[in-house]
């Protein structure tokens, strides 16, 4: 019951932060933003057609007003219709938002249980060339930009140039009744799956060796180990489960992050239908509605992972109050 | 395990220093002995006198200059090859050194400069209303997705060239901001600000003249953070068509190259790709060494 009524007064807690965000974002894209006016009339408009158009698109009505109706779209989950292919906007999201989280679940799983297992045996074999071969290894991941990682992944696995064992764009990966079919999927998801992994690696493996490494140099460490415990035993549950909490704090933290911007390169470049994909489109084209909708749905996922977050440190540290 | 902890000792020798040496001695003593550091910061130190050349119109200047030698390989003539419309790849990559650095030194300066100012104020004041307007700020800007914040500001900048410049200052400051704060809420009550107070400094004093100086190797560190994060923004802003919009730059080269690798001419790719990717990696490399120069609790 505890935990409930916590949920409850940290989702309170979360409107200042979703107005702040949908302010911001609808105050430069909508209100400073593109006029469209001019793209909806035909030839020779009258006086009357302008005036139609832009009552139509809301731009006669005061910015508060126009700022309500868009927090009253968030409630609602009721965006309108897209600018450009005039479909319902939550239409286009409902189709998009799974074909984006078939596409990056895998990568995000994998890039942060490897790196997790990288740093627990860099950080058990600390100052050995192992450790030295392990950070070498995550500081030129770092250092190599994801968009020269998708090129030459996509040249290495997908094109003549290189093994050409995987399609180079696309997602053909659903059968009519819009069921997954296992091996597409396998075949479609391979190369992005990789890219992300290789990409995610280097900063992860770098910060979770640092939070056990700095684990490791605690009192209650070298007292069990004085105690005689097993080193793999010490690893596991002094210093593992004590780094939980940073841990899940940055890959938590990621989650929204992961969704729309790392997905919008990886599907932009392999033309992948997803959320990314139409973000992507909705920036180039200007459609705002739909650029409304995702930065909105993001700042409201922003709020459920922070407190999904907090309550995940009660799991991990038993002394975290919930107030 | 446990061996480490001897070297550890050994590195950090309290003969070697002074009684009345600083921070920063023993954080020059202690670079100076990291071959990696220097190494990496004299690979930066190469590429600013690259871009100091393009700079005073030393080199790179005919980066836009086309021939009738369209996609060659690499020869005497131009050593990284052409590109599609007859280039010299490696002119073109040597401006693009001086663009990276512009991008790279002016967020850098300026998103430090506003996240130490913000960050001071929001420590010192913790727990008032200025910290929480602060820290809701910096929550509001780490909450709107980066791509989709440069194209907001790409938007309501009108077409402005810097306005993949603003958005990136706009949300590079949070992350030195959160840094600044904790230590600041750690000074603040020290004795040395206790004193000023006592003999009435005014508290814009004792947070810019009197803590501020005391978080600047934190500054320098999250600098050189900042600066590599801009490079890396910047290539792939510039390749979904938010970032630099006139010259040249290593984004834009990998942007035209996705062509060129699919009809099988690598050279524009590999040049500016190597080249990006030696730079950060020495800054990066630069940056670490500084952090465990300047940072006495870090365990590494």
């Amino acid at each position: 019951m505890d935990i409930l009524k916590f949920a409850v007064r940290k989702l309170f807690g979360g409107i200042p932060l979703i107005l702040g965000v949908t302010f911001i974002s609808f105050l430069l894209m909508v209100y400073f933003g593109p006029d469209l006016t001019w793209e909806k009339l035909g030839k020779n408009p009258t006086q009357q057609d302008i005036m139609e158009v832009r009552h139509e698109l809301g731009y006669d009505q005061p910015f508060v007003k126009r700022y309500g109706n868009y927090l009253k779209q968030l409630v609602t989950l009721d965006f309108g219709n897209s600018q450009m292919t005039d479909k319902k906007v939550s239409t286009i999201l409902k189709e998009t938002m799974p074909v984006s989280l078939h596409l990056i679940i895998p990568g995000f799983i994998l890039g942060n249980i490897i790196a997790v297992a990288l740093a627990l045996f860099a950080a058990y074999h600390r100052g050995t060339w192992l450790d030295k071969l392990i950070m070498t290894g995550s500081v030129v991941g770092m250092s190599i930009s994801f968009l020269i990682v998708i090129i030459a992944f996509q040249l290495l696995f997908c094109s003549s140039f290189g093994l050409d064992l995987f399609p180079v764009r696309g997602w053909e990966v659903y059968n009519n009744e819009g069921n997954i079919i296992w091996s597409q999927y396998f075949k479609y998801v391979t190369v992005p799956t990789l890219a992300t992994v290789f990409v995610a690696l280097g900063y992860n493996t770098r910060f979770y060796r640092a939070v056990l490494v700095e684990e490791m140099t605690k009192d209650h460490v070298r007292t069990a180990r004085a105690f005689g415990h097993k080193p793999a035993s010490i690893l596991f549950k002094s210093v593992l489960k004590n780094a939980m909490v940073p841990i899940t704090t940055r890959i938590m933290f990621s989650i929204p992050l992961v969704v729309v911007s790392g997905s919008l390169l990886i599907e932009s470049y392999f033309g992948i239908p997803g959320v990314g994909k139409i973000t992507y489109d909705a920036i180039v084209a200007g459609d705002q509605n739909i650029l409304k909708a995702i930065v909105g749905l993001t700042a409201v996922l922003f709020v459920i992972v922070l407190l999904l977050t907090d309550i995940l440190y009660r799991v991990f540290d038993p002394r975290v109050e919930l107030k | 395990m446990t061996s480490k902890t001897l070297t550890n000792a050994n590195e950090f020798d309290p003969n070697n220093f002074e009684k009345g040496d600083s921070l920063w001695d023993k954080a020059w003593y202690k670079f100076k002995r990291d071959r990696m550091g220097k190494t990496g910061a004299f690979i930066v130190l190469v590429y600013f006198i690259i871009a100091l050349g393009v700079w005073f119109g030393i080199w790179g200047g005919a980066w836009s200059d086309t021939s009738d030698d369209l996609w060659q390989g690499p020869s005497m003539q131009h050593l990284f090859g052409t590109n599609v419309i007859g280039s010299d790849v490696l002119t073109r990559v040597i401006y693009s050194t001086k663009v990276a650095f512009e991008v790279g030194f002016i967020v850098a300066v300026l998103s430090t400069v506003l996240g130490a100012i913000l960050g001071s104020l929001s420590g010192y004041f913790s727990g008032t209303w200025v910290d929480s307007v602060i820290l809701w700020l910096m929550g509001v800007l780490d909450s709107i997705p980066f791509y989709l914040f440069v194209a907001a500001v790409a938007f309501a900048l009108k077409e402005n060239p810097f306005a993949m410049h603003i958005a990136m200052i706009a949300t590079f400051w949070t992350g030195t901001a959160r840094v600044v704060r904790g230590e600041v809420i750690k000074l603040k009550g020290q004795e040395f600000v206790e004193a000023a107070k006592s003999i009435g400094v005014t508290e814009t004093n004792i947070i810019f003249k009197h803590i501020m100086p005391n978080t600047s190797h934190i500054l320098l560190v999250q600098s050189t953070i900042a600066f590599v994060a801009a490079i890396k923004s910047e290539v792939i802003l510039s390749f979904l068509g938010l970032g630099v919009k006139d010259g040249v730059s290593w984004g834009l080269m990998i942007s035209e190259s996705t062509q060129d690798v699919l009809a099988g001419h690598f050279n524009n790719f590999l040049s500016s790709s190597v080249f990006l990717f030696v730079l950060v990696i020495a800054f990066n490399m630069f940056s670490d060494s500084m952090q465990d120069a300047l940072d006495p609790k870090k365990v590494s």
